[in-house]
């Protein structure tokens, strides 16, 4: 085997024809090479689905796991060597229904981890149910008459829960998507982004085309992402039910925080402390 | 006397725990052998807790029978503890107003004492301290030196004022008794560099010194004293000690740094640990070696949170979906808790796998006495991981190596040049996803052929018949009945073996410091032919009766079984054990 710098690898790509992950995949693809990583330097971490399968594709180390768990790996990883650049990525499902709680904690935290959510609004590799994500109006195959139940906003949780950089990109916009998972990988802190993607075999309300009408560069507007107040109104004008809303990508918001790995910590990769014995004598002293 | 046993009892918040360690501290710095266990209620406040403290001078790891001494924080609690008095029981109790008739109780004012001499209410508990040397007969020397390990971050104030109180409560009881002391302890018989500690304590301190780096947990009895000893050495040890928003988190977490090459322990209890199952199973899949520390409690569910139980035996053998090779520790005490810590790392380390460490209440919170020297062997390393990373051709380390024994060599994400693919689908022996047949059982056998050789790692169990009874009888071995018990019960079992060998009964005790891979061969050999086989296990259905009987194909004529919460005592095993092995043999 092997793989070199182009940030590919052997495994042969099992995505559906015209699925939004190969707008997502081409765009990180984009970004590490414009950030001048080694794919040794690298550690992209994936939940199950069909998202987290850009950990096989990537060409960097990666650690596939289980479904919703990808950001406690990460963050171990992240601990352990902080040297290492993590990338999360997962589904809508995995990120925003099974790891939920995970996520949450993540924005309170602030690793410096990029976290690529995948959000196509629909479980593609289950075949079609309703996703945290799913509207309102969305009737997936395990409901016909509809979820009925608000979408799961979670750009809105982020800025919440002290998220430090809250980001949208859509898929089928490659170019500014790689401009935003770049800056992700600049920000040092919790680098979110969630990610309109269609999904061309089960949902056929949110499709490219509905996408691309829709959605405007909050940066064409000049947005101010260090104003709270201004990224809240953006954040919440869309999940948001009619056919006339629009949707705003860009980062919505940005702070500065320390990240959660560099907070009263070794300060560096443990894996490469010496081992004292003292310390352990030492501490026999206490239950003389 | 050679033995003292005492009761400390009080409300949740009386400081229980501390005043029964101060002394059992004392007690080991005088040269005796002591014994702590604490009965503790799951309430902040109030309630009724208390400690056993028993004192010998000789070797002792288990609760004592009748108290000779009863320290009462609050009165009111002396009726509940007088099935559990000697005939002679000294009880000593702020007042003796509203005690039961007929008793002769020795009056202590604590709380004056503690204001008088301490200038401080929470000073009762130092007084609470000499007073408990002096009904034993001790002097209170060494007080000073004491409280100055305990509280010289405090200032001299504080060390000054909690020897003055100590020594107030040490002329009390010289005062009211106005006598000898009916259980002075006899001088010590041997002189030892011995540790009081916690189940719990050595673990983690065991887990430090096998060069554990990442500590991870989320707060349940009886774990929690694990991850907080981690949290109070993090910085000197090195340790990342991480309390995360749930079980899962942790187990995750913890698997993530053992990827990126840091030793890594989880500590959880029982309910925790069904939390973490899918997690040690990708552990077992991804080949991650990885340390959990379980602890049971009573279940099922939430069960009862603060008190002890053995039912997460077969549970802990087979927890995970799938088939994957791990090891199962159940150390007794806290000297084997410490190697245990060591022994998982080794394990876990050089087989890339998880190891599993069951303890259970009562062994992780109570104290132990420790020879110091029996804990300073430390791991030896026994890595798996590359360290000549430069005879590997550049991108071309493969993770999943097939092997003869299983185990691929292992490199960490970050090795210059190299990818490290860790894969929870069924994968290529470079880590890719694959759905081949034929890769599906290569990579099921090498994974579980790593157990034959975990098997050879552990050290078998033996008889153990040579705990301490005077003019022993002889015994026909194969006319022996083993008595088999695994984890806390190790003490209590051995004690009661030794006295119904006092007896004249032929029966031994075979202690389960691994559980799993069964050591099936060793034990079929130590049973023979001929021997009668019961078990002493905390539980309802006999968990380790089973395992014997799938295992080894033994079927136990009888087993002792407890499950109400509490430590089985020492009498209860030998009454137990003598119905089973019935009249005497011979």
């Amino acid at each position: 085997m092997a793989e070199d710098k182009a940030w590919s690898t052997s495994a042969e790509i099992t995505w559906c024809p015209g699925c939004g992950n190969f707008g997502i995949l081409a765009a990180l693809r984009q970004a590490l090479a414009a950030a001048g990583l080694e794919p040794w330097q690298v550690v992209v971490v994936g939940g199950i689905g069909q998202s987290g399968k850009v950990a096989q594709y990537i060409g960097a180390n990666f650690l596939h796991g289980l479904h919703g768990r990808a950001i406690p790996h990460a963050l171990g990883v992240k601990l352990a060597n902080p040297e290492l650049k993590v990338i999360v990525v997962g589904g809508d499902g995995d990120l925003y229904g099974e790891g939920g709680n995970h996520l949450l904690h993540a924005f309170r935290r602030n690793p410096d981890i990029v976290c690529l959510a995948h959000n196509n609004g629909v479980y593609g590799l289950t075949k079609g149910q309703a996703a945290p994500t799913s509207s309102p109006g969305f009737a997936p195959k395990n409901r016909e008459a509809g979820t009925h139940i608000p979408a799961f906003n979670p750009l809105a949780a982020g800025l919440a829960m002290g998220g430090s950089f809250i980001a949208r990109g859509f898929a089928g916009d490659i170019k500014h998507l790689a401009r935003l998972i770049g800056e992700a990988f600049e920000h040092k802190g919790f680098g979110f982004i969630d990610i309109l993607q269609p999904c061309v075999t089960y949902n056929h309300v949110n499709t490219a085309e509905w996408y691309r009408k829709r959605v405007y560069d909050l940066e064409l507007e000049s947005h101010n992402p260090l104003d709270a107040d201004a990224a809240r109104a953006r954040i919440l004008e869309w999940p948001a039910e009619g056919d006339d809303v629009e949707i705003p990508i860009g980062v919505f918001y940005r702070s500065r925080r320390p990240a959660y790995e560099t907070c009263g910590r070794p300060g560096q990769a443990v894996t490469r402390l010496e081992f004292d014995i003292d310390v352990v004598k030492k501490a026999m002293e206490e239950f003389r | 006397m050679n033995e003292v046993n005492l009761v400390i009892a009080g409300r949740a918040g009386q400081g229980l725990q501390v005043i029964s360690r101060t002394l059992g501290r004392m007690l080991v710095r005088a040269g005796y052998h002591v014994f702590i266990s604490q009965d503790v209620m799951s309430r902040i406040r109030g309630g009724h807790n208390f400690a056993r403290v028993r004192v010998r001078t000789e070797p002792v790891a288990a609760d004592g029978d009748k108290a000779q001494v009863l320290v009462a924080l609050d009165p009111a609690l002396v009726a509940r503890h007088l099935p559990g008095l000697a005939e002679d029981a000294v009880v000593v109790a702020d007042t003796a107003d509203g005690l039961p008739e007929g008793l002769s109780a020795t009056r202590l004012p604590l709380a004056d004492i503690a204001r008088e001499h301490g200038k401080d209410p929470v000073m009762a508990n130092a007084a609470a301290v000499g007073a408990a040397l002096a009904l034993v007969g001790l002097e209170p020397v060494g007080l000073d030196e004491m409280f100055e390990s305990q509280f010289a971050r405090k200032g001299g104030d504080v060390v000054k004022r909690n020897v003055a109180a100590a020594e107030a409560g040490f002329r009390a009881i010289m005062e009211e008794q106005q006598r000898s002391c009916p259980h002075r302890l006899l001088p010590p018989t041997t002189q030892g560099d011995r540790l009081l500690i916690s189940g719990a304590e050595a673990l983690a301190l065991g887990a430090i010194a096998a060069g554990v780096r990442v500590v991870t947990g989320y707060p349940m009895s009886p774990a929690t004293p694990i991850v907080e000893y981690c949290f109070r050495h993090a910085r000197e040890a090195g340790l990342i000690v991480e309390q995360t928003e749930d079980e899962v988190s942790a187990a995750n977490l913890a698997i993530g740094s053992a990827f990126a090459g840091a030793r890594a322990m989880v500590c959880t209890a029982g309910g925790g640990f069904c939390l973490v199952n899918e997690a040690l199973s990708l552990a077992g899949m991804t080949e991650v070696p990885l340390v959990l520390c379980v602890g049971m409690r009573p279940g099922p569910a939430t069960g009862m949170a603060t008190r002890t139980e053995q039912a997460d035996l077969l549970f802990s053998i087979y927890s995970g979906h799938g088939e994957f090779p791990r090891a199962v520790l159940t150390p007794a005490d806290a000297a084997q808790a410490f190697h245990a810590a060591r022994d998982a790392f080794g394990i876990a380390e050089k087989y890339q796998t998880p190891v599993i460490i069951l303890f259970d209440q009562f062994m992780a919170d109570a104290l132990w006495a420790v020879e110091r020297s029996s804990l300073m062997s430390v791991v030896s390393s026994p890595s798996s991981v590359v360290s000549n990373t430069a005879a590997i051709k550049p991108y071309s380390y493969r993770r999943y190596e097939v092997t003869e024994n299983g185990v691929s060599p292992m490199l960490v994400p970050g090795t210059p040049e190299q990818l490290v693919y860790a894969d929870s689908d069924e994968h290529t022996e470079e880590g890719h996803i694959t759905e081949s047949a034929a890769m599906r059982v290569l990579m099921v056998n090498k994974r579980n052929a790593k157990l034959s050789g975990i098997m050879q790692e552990l050290e078998g169990p033996k008889v153990e018949a040579e705990v301490e009874v005077e003019a022993e009888a002889e015994v026909e071995a194969e006319k022996e009945t083993l008595v088999f018990c695994f984890g806390s019960t190790r003490g209590v079992v051995a004690e009661a073996t030794a006295r119904l060998r006092g007896k004249g009964h032929e029966v031994a005790m075979v202690h389960l410091k691994c559980v799993w891979p069964f050591p099936a061969e060793a034990v079929s050999g130590l049973v023979g032919k001929g021997r009668k086989v019961v078990t002493v296990e905390q539980n309802y259905s006999g968990q380790l009766a089973q395992l014997l009987l799938q295992e080894c194909g033994l079927r136990v004529a009888g087993t002792v079984r407890q499950y109400d919460g509490r430590q089985l005592a020492v009498a209860e095993v030998e009454v137990g054990l003598e119905e089973l092995i019935g009249a005497k043999s011979g």
